[in-house]
């Protein structure tokens, strides 16, 4: 090592930082911290993630089958009506048809 | 890397972190603030300490490209102006403060790179091989860089240094 390179090492010697740096840089560091989730916090997340679609989905399939159930209600009501009324004219038809063979005996 | 982790290494590493932004910029002000800047950026990047060494190399690393980012970025580069530096003593002692400080302010004009591999070489003591790997270029460019910047500096400093390896008291020309 020759002069100027003695020179130099002397010259750029490491220096200590003032005092109370590090409690600074720490200060700061620990300040600046975004607040994070821990592997039980992410845990506790996905399992409420879980249940809110799970809910989501068992309200949506319960109207699903409430609807459903109405549907066929309405649909049986239908029949009855329907039903009904094919019971009428089918007795009408029968007093009807009774009505003209009596008729067709009188004459 | 825990608190706990995180707090040793600042405490212990506070000086090389310091001391390498220091002399790149001459500048105690801006040393803090990129001593700072590499402490938080180790913090954040969550960096498992296997081993001392590697989170030193890695502070090193940093602490390098966060000054010549600087350095890029900012009017920095400029900033020290050799001629305006204060005359020295004729008779100086063999630890001379003004000799130093001079030879500070010439290695913070240089270029960004051959100043990094001046400030890694005489500051942190480290060998062209360690530069190289620091800096990420082949040994040979370390040499060159050194090479050149040395003699920038002896021809800068040429008119209050008179380098003789056999005297050892420096006069002015």
């Amino acid at each position: 090592m020759n002069r100027l390179e003695r020179d130099l090492s002397e010259s750029l010697k490491r220096r200590e930082p003032p005092p109370g740096f590090a409690e600074r840089v720490l200060a700061h560091t620990f300040a600046s911290e975004k607040p994070g989730f821990s592997g039980w916090q992410w845990l506790a997340v996905a399992a409420l993630l879980v249940v809110m679609v799970g809910g989501v989905a068992f309200v949506r399939e319960h109207r699903r089958q409430a609807e459903a159930e109405r549907n066929k209600q309405q649909l049986m009501v239908a029949l009855q009506i329907t039903s009904s009324k094919l019971n009428r004219v089918q007795e009408r038809l029968s007093v009807i048809q009774q009505r003209i063979i009596e008729l067709r005996l009188e004459q | 890397m825990t608190k706990a982790d995180f707090e040793s290494v600042v405490r212990e590493q506070q000086g090389m972190v310091y001391s390498i932004a220091c002399n790149f910029f001459h500048n105690t002000g801006i040393a803090e603030e990129i001593a700072q800047d590499v402490f938080l950026q180790l913090y954040e990047s969550r960096l498992s300490v296997e081993t001392g060494a590697h989170c030193i190399a890695w502070l090193r690393r940093s602490t390098v490209h966060r000054c010549i980012d600087m350095l890029r970025r900012s009017s920095f580069r400029n900033e020290v102006q050799v001629e305006v530096l204060p005359e020295v003593p004729v008779d100086m002692p063999e630890t001379d403060p003004f000799l130093q400080e001079r030879l500070r302010r010439l290695v913070a004009s240089l270029p960004e790179t051959p100043r990094a591999v001046l400030v890694l070489r005489f500051g942190e003591d480290m060998d062209a091989a360690e530069i190289g790997r620091t800096l990420q270029m082949p040994v040979r460019t370390v040499w060159s860089h050194l090479q050149r910047a040395t003699a920038l500096i002896r021809e800068k400093a040429s008119h209050f240094l008179k380098e003789n390896d056999d005297e050892p008291v420096r006069t002015r020309p």
